[in-house]
């Protein structure tokens, strides 16, 4: 019995398949452009790849993989086939700190035969960044993000912008009752970690890596930043537990309404106006604090389409690119998701201007926003920092000191890999 | 003759784990990364020079070994308890046993997510609990003294059902006339289960152990999950070490030797284990 009926299952799968195949190379002469996406994007630009293969159905069909919610599993899941001779997929969609990693190990196909410099300058200037990779462009920027301050409209006049006004105004609501925390950010072991601190060290006017590849992380402004980082969460200004919060955890916490302020990317707009958001019509959104002298900045998020390098019909490739990053795509996905846009042509529109309360803010945050040092090492010396900047939030060691060892770890991954080459 | 017909079981065997072991070996002595361009160059044994000397290394070693023999001694106890009471008739007695399963089939990742929401300040009912008391937070995730303790915690209420079930195998093994001739000579039921029960165990849990040691040492998703490594890397294992270096720094030849290395300590280990366990066999069985 059962031999038999396995006989009969094989047979109607290998003739569905042959009917499949059938039908496949009679009706579409047509290339297919496989795109790699996270969870959440491959669900959101549904509807735009839709009818991009309704109205190029005998031209160009785009497949989309729709990888895993994580960022960091996306990445796994993208080396896993990259590390393949040939990857399944012609176009990846990519985190702004992974193109130095993938372009050094050869993955990706240079995109400056397509595009010119007229291209380039129609790009906000903060969306800009993090593209190139020795000079040459490796990735088209598709949504931009950044490092944002929430505050609450209905506990004060104005958000602060030092970071003696965060502290002095979280002190004072926190003494009248007004709310449990003054301000949460993420403080976990991870990528997030370090987001958060490059964004208090250019306050304090310091810098991670510089344009020569020499690490900061003994100096002064870097050692101020752990510091502040460390007051904020002994002060009782910041929670305790922040120091295994990522995103969601914070975004929690503030939408309970007992926090009066909170460093978030621009996703977190959105969470806040559902209904069940406590914090509902009274949040703000604006760049971040910065020592008295020095210009807030944020930190660069960004997503962006990489062509791989395998791929056989690059030329399709980017037209599909194209097609996703077009002004009418931005314009769409910010509507419906709240995509942060990246053509400065969009920050403009009256439209927009006039639907959307957070475009101004989204748009200073990106013109001050910085990528995080552009090295293949950045993983490495991002993971010593994040390890050591933890330790000195959760211990009770002399922050200098940590810092201090962080920069010198630092130091040694650089330099031997340096000698490598 | 009959070597011959093992020969195709043999070289699967072979193909499947001898193949990766010889190319992680080989790649140990190669560095591979994103700065070689990902081409794998002779060096010498650099990469074993500097596991030697690799702080990071050693540290992740430590808290593997510590996370490892707390939760599979934790575990071994807790299911020799459960296994023993699903051996005894009673009403529902099925019920329970489907149920205490439950924890082993559910997807780590979920579960751990789970662990991370439940140990969470301000919301996670831990943190209520402790609220309730009167006691001040307890932030256990955020402290690195504390924080391994949970992901134990995790692994134990996880893999417990594991043990509880290979142990009842063996309980049901265990002839019922023995207990009868061990009661008729005048010995208690507490005699009984340390003459008797466990001594007849031993090959189970001594199964078990093996098992779970293993597993505990590869840890990777539970943490990942729970705690990410942090804080300040006390819970970071050396699975998590080889990860990163593999597919966050793309480090393919230093991951190797991290892999290799780990692979040396638990077959050094288990071998420990199993001296150590074999050692305390000493406990008097009783025989008609």
């Amino acid at each position: 019995m059962k031999p038999k009926v396995l006989f009969v299952i094989s047979i109607l799968i290998s003739s569905f398949t042959f009917v499949a195949n059938k039908s496949v190379a009679k009706t579409s002469p047509s290339k297919h452009i496989n795109i790699l996406m996270p969870a959440p994007f491959a669900d959101s630009t549904k509807d735009l790849i839709n009818k991009f293969n309704v109205e190029n159905k005998d031209n160009i069909i785009i497949n989309v993989t729709r990888g895993p919610l994580e960022t960091e599993s996306v990445s796994d899941l993208a080396i896993s086939s990259l590390m393949l001779e040939k990857s399944p997929f012609d176009i990846l969609l990519i985190d702004v700190t992974w193109l130095p990693k993938y372009a050094a190990a050869g993955w990706l196909s240079s995109l400056d035969k397509w595009i010119t410099q007229e291209d380039l300058n129609k790009i906000a200037i903060g969306a800009q960044k993090g593209n190139k990779f020795k000079n040459k462009v490796y990735r088209w920027p598709f949504v931009a993000d950044m490092g944002l301050l929430y505050w609450r409209k209905d506990l004060m006049e104005k958000p602060p912008r030092t970071n003696n006004e965060l502290i002095k105004i979280s002190k004072e609501l926190i003494q009248k009752k007004k709310v449990k925390y003054g301000y949460v950010w993420q403080g976990r072991q991870y990528e997030g970690l370090s987001c958060v601190f490059l964004e208090v060290l250019y306050g304090f006017g310091g810098e991670w890596l510089d344009e020569n590849g020499a690490i900061h992380l003994d100096k002064q402004p870097s050692i101020n930043a752990a510091k502040w980082l460390k007051k904020l969460i002994k002060d009782g200004i910041t929670p305790k537990a922040v120091t295994n919060y990522s995103e969601p955890e914070s975004l929690q916490l503030f939408e309970s309404g007992e926090v009066a302020f909170m460093r978030n990317w621009p996703y977190a707009w959105s969470e806040l106006q559902k209904p069940s958001s406590v914090v509902r019509g009274k949040v703000g959104v604006t760049t971040m604090v910065a020592e008295i002298g020095n210009n807030p900045t944020s930190t660069l998020g960004s997503w962006g389409f990489s062509i791989i390098k395998t791929s056989k019909n690059p030329q399709d490739a980017f037209k599909v690119i194209k097609y996703l990053t077009s002004i009418k795509s931005q314009k769409h996905l910010f509507l419906k998701y709240g995509y942060t846009p990246i053509s400065s042509e969009i920050f403009k529109d009256v439209d927009i201007l006039k639907n959307s309360p957070i475009i101004t803010a989204l748009y200073k945050g990106l013109t001050v926003s910085e990528p995080r040092p552009q090295t293949p090492l950045y993983a490495q010396i991002s993971d010593v920092l994040q390890r050591h900047l933890s330790e000195i939030l959760t211990g009770d060691g002399e922050v200098s000191e940590t810092m201090n060892r962080a920069h010198s770890i630092s130091n040694q991954i650089l330099q031997s890999a340096g000698s490598n080459k | 003759m009959i070597g011959l017909l093992i020969l195709p079981a043999a070289l699967l065997i072979i193909l499947i784990f001898g193949t990766p072991l010889i190319r992680y070996i080989w790649l140990s002595f190669h560095a591979s990364s994103v700065i070689t361009g990902l081409v794998p160059i002779a060096n010498k044994g650099a990469n074993w020079q500097r596991l030697i000397n690799d702080q990071r290394f050693w540290q992740d070693s430590f808290q593997t070994f510590r996370f490892a023999a707390l939760s599979v001694s934790l575990e071994l106890f807790i299911a020799l308890a459960i296994a023993l009471l699903l051996n005894q008739k009673w009403r529902g007695r099925n019920l329970v046993r489907a149920i205490t399963l439950l924890p082993w089939a559910l997807p780590t990742t979920v579960m751990a997510l789970g662990w991370r929401w439940i140990f969470n300040t301000p919301y996670g009912p831990i943190e209520l609990i402790v609220n309730l008391i009167g006691l001040d937070q307890f932030n256990i995730l955020s402290n690195p003294n504390t924080a391994w303790l949970a992901t134990v915690l995790g692994d134990v209420w996880k893999t417990t059902p594991f043990i509880a079930l290979i142990l009842l195998a063996g309980l049901q093994t265990i002839p019922q006339d023995l207990y009868e001739a061990f009661k008729l000579e005048g010995g208690s039921n507490k005699e009984a289960l340390f003459k008797i029960t466990i001594p007849m165990l031993k090959p189970y849990i001594l199964l078990s152990i093996l098992f779970r040691l293993a597993q505990a040492f590869g840890v990777f998703d539970l943490i990942q999950v729970m705690t990410g490594g942090g804080p300040a890397g006390s819970t970071e294992s050396l699975a998590i070490y080889a990860y990163l270096n593999a597919m966050r720094f793309l480090d393919f030849g230093y991951s190797s030797t991290i892999m290799i290395g780990s692979f040396i300590l638990i077959v050094f280990s288990s071998i420990f284990s199993i001296y150590l366990f074999n050692k305390f066999k000493n406990i008097q069985g009783y025989s008609r």
